[in-house]
C-alpha cells in the first residue's frame, strides 16, 4: 500500500476521532439541557443532528471509498471496519442525545426533582464511558476498552432502579404522570448510549486483536475495572 | 520408481524420521530445514513447511525472496542450473525429492507445473493435451482422456470444435489454461503454478481463478504469486516468505486479517522499507 493510502486512512482516522467528539458534546449538552430544563439548549442539540447524519455519511463513503480502492487488508483492513461501525454507532448516540433533548424541552424544572440526581448521576457516568470508549479508539487501548464493560453493567443496573422507582411513585400518585414518562425516556436514552459505548469498545477489542467478541461470554463483560 | 505411483505417508523409512511422525497426516509436500542456493548465494534458507493435501497454498513475498526457488525445487526444475545446491530435505509423501532413489522425470509425472507465461507447444490443442500421456504410454482412450483434461481446465467448451487447430491461435488466457490441461492430463497429485495469471488480462485472470478453486477438489495446488490480493482469493494457506526466510506461514484468512508477525503485516499492508 502507498504512502498515500497511509495517509488518507489516517485523515479518516482523525476525522472519526472528531466525530467521536462532536458527539460527547451532543450528549454532554443534551445531558445539561435536562438537569436545568434548559429549552435553548436542548434546541442547540437538536440542531446539531443534520451536521452529524451528514458527517456520518461522508465517513461511510470514504470507507468503502478506501476499501474498493486500495483492497486493504490487516490492520488496515481491521481500522476500516471499526470505524464503519464505531461511526454507525456514533450516528445512533447523536439520535439519543437529541431524545434527551426532546424530553427536555418540556421538562418542569420543579417535577421529578427526586429522579433528577439519579439521572445526573447516571448521565455523568454515561459521559465517562462514552468517552472512556472513544479515548481507547483514539489510543487503539484494549485495557481502557475492557474497563467500559464493568461500567455498562452497572448503568443498566441504574436505569432498572430509576424504572422501579418511577412506577413505584406513579402508582402512589398519579399525578406529574408525563414529567415520569419523560425522564423515563431520558433514563432509556441513557442506557442506550451506553451500550453504544460498548459496542465502541467492542470494536475497539477487533481492532486490536482480530477477534470479534460480541456475543462471547468468555471475553466480553469484565467485572474488573 | 514404483514407489513414487504407490507411496504413502506410512512408507518404512518416513515412519524412522522425527519430523514425519509429528507432520501432519494429509501432508504432501514438506520441507525439512531447506537451505537452496545457486553457487554460495543462499537463495532459501532453512526452510519447514508442509504443504496440505487438496488445498491450495499460495506463496508470498517480495521480488527475490526466494519464493519461487522454493516452488521450483518442488518438482526438481533447479536441476537444470548447475550451480543449484540443496542442504536439508524435502519430501513428497514421505520420499526424499532429492535422494538418488527419485527419478526427477517420474517425480514430473506426480507434480505437474504451470509457468508464468503460458507456452504451448507449436501443435494442435488436442497435441498439445495428448503428448505427454502419449510418449508416457498411456493406453486409455485418448480422445477420452484429452476431453476430461479441457473439461477440467474448464476451456472444452471453448475448443470443442477447434481440437485440431493450432494452439498458438487461442487467447493468452486459453493459451494458460490449455497449459493447465496439459498437466492435468498426467493425472498430477499436485500442481505447482508459478505467477500463472501475471501474463493475463483481468477476464483471464478471474478464469484462472475460478479454475484454482475447482482443481482444488482434485489437486494439491502450490501458487507463487506476487499478487496479493489473488492469494488471499484462491488460497487456504498462505507462506511469506523474506530474503530466503520463510517469515510466517498460517490460514490464509489469518494472515490478511490478523497475521501473527510484524513484518507479515507491514508486507501485506505495504508498509515495507
Amino acid at each position: 500500500m502507498t504512502a498515500h493510502f497511509v495517509n488518507l486512512l489516517e485523515t479518516l482516522r482523525r476525522r472519526a476521532d472528531r466525530m467521536a467528539g462532536l458527539v460527547e458534546d451532543m450528549v454532554q449538552e443534551a445531558c445539561e439541557a435536562a438537569a436545568g430544563a434548559d429549552e435553548t439548549l436542548a434546541r442547540r442539540v437538536i440542531k446539531r443532528d443534520s451536521d452529524v447524519d451528514a458527517e456520518e455519511v461522508e465517513i461511510e463513503s470514504e470507507v468503502i471509498r478506501l476499501m474498493a480502492l486500495y483492497q486493504p487488508v490487516g490492520s488496515d483492513l481491521r481500522l476500516l471496519c471499526a470505524i464503519l461501525k464505531i461511526n454507525n454507532d456514533l450516528e445512533r448516540v447523536a439520535d439519543c442525545a437529541i431524545n434527551i433533548a426532546q424530553r427536555a424541552r418540556h421538562l418542569d424544572p420543579d417535577a421529578g426533582t427526586r429522579h433528577h440526581a439519579a439521572i445526573l448521576e447516571m448521565a455523568d457516568a454515561v459521559q465517562r464511558m462514552l468517552r472512556g470508549a472513544n479515548q481507547a479508539f483514539a489510543a487503539e487501548d484494549i485495557d481502557a476498552a475492557r474497563k467500559t464493560f464493568a461500567v455498562d453493567d452497572r448503568i443498566d443496573a441504574r436505569y432498572e432502579q430509576i424504572i422501579q422507582e418511577i412506577v413505584a411513585q406513579g402508582a402512589a400518585t398519579p399525578e406529574g404522570m408525563a414529567d415520569r414518562l419523560d425522564i423515563l425516556s431520558i433514563a432509556k436514552n441513557l442506557e442506550r448510549i451506553a451500550d453504544h459505548a460498548t459496542n465502541i469498545a467492542e470494536d475497539v477489542i477487533f481492532l486490536s486483536t482480530g477477534k470479534i467478541i460480541r456475543h462471547a461470554d468468555d471475553d466480553a463483560p469484565q467485572t474488573n475495572e | 520408481m514404483a514407489e513414487l505411483r504407490n507411496m504413502s505417508v506410512t512408507d518404512s523409512r518416513t515412519r524412522s524420521a522425527t519430523r514425519r511422525v509429528t507432520a501432519a497426516p494429509d501432508t504432501v509436500i514438506s520441507a525439512e530445514n531447506l537451505t537452496l542456493g545457486y553457487g554460495s548465494f543462499v537463495a532459501v534458507r532453512d526452510v519447514s513447511l508442509d504443504i496440505p493435501d487438496r488445498k491450495v497454498t499460495a506463496i508470498i513475498g517480495p521480488s527475490g525472496c526466494g519464493k519461487s526457488t522454493l516452488l521450483r525445487a518442488m518438482n526438481r526444475m533447479n536441476d537444470v542450473v548447475p550451480s543449484a545446491n540443496v542442504q536439508g530435505r524435502l519430501l513428497y509423501r514421505g520420499l526424499d525429492i532429492y535422494s538418488p532413489r527419485c527419478d526427477s522425470v517420474e517425480l514430473r509425472l506426480k507434480i505437474g507445473m504451470v509457468f508464468q507465461r503460458p507456452n504451448p507447444f507449436p501443435k494442435s490443442i488436442y497435441k498439445n493435451v495428448a503428448w505427454a500421456p502419449k510418449i508416457n504410454g498411456y493406453r486409455g482412450d485418448m480422445g477420452e482422456l484429452v476431453e476430461r483434461s479441457l473439461q477440467h481446465a474448464a476451456l472444452w467448451d471453448e475448443v470443442k470444435d477447434k481440437l485440431h487447430q493450432c494452439a498458438y491461435a487461442l487467447s493468452g488466457g486459453q493459451q494458460q489454461r490449455l497449459c493447465i490441461a496439459r498437466a492435468i492430463a498426467l493425472q498430477p497429485d499436485v500442481l505447482l503454478m508459478d505467477e500463472p495469471c501475471s501474463a493475463l488480462d483481468p477476464i483471464a485472470t478471474a478464469r484462472i481463478e475460478d479454475l484454482i478453486d475447482e482443481l482444488e477438489n482434485r489437486y494439491t495446488v502450490v501458487l507463487v504469486t506476487h499478487n496479493m490480493q489473488q492469494a488471499a482469493r484462491v488460497s487456504d494457506l498462505t507462506a511469506f516468505m523474506y530474503m530466503g526466510e520463510l517469515v510466517e506461514f498460517d490460514a490464509t484468512e489469518t494472515m490478511f486479517t490478523k497475521p501473527g508477525r510484524q513484518r507479515t503485516q507491514d508486507y501485506i499492508t505495504g508498509r515495507f522499507g
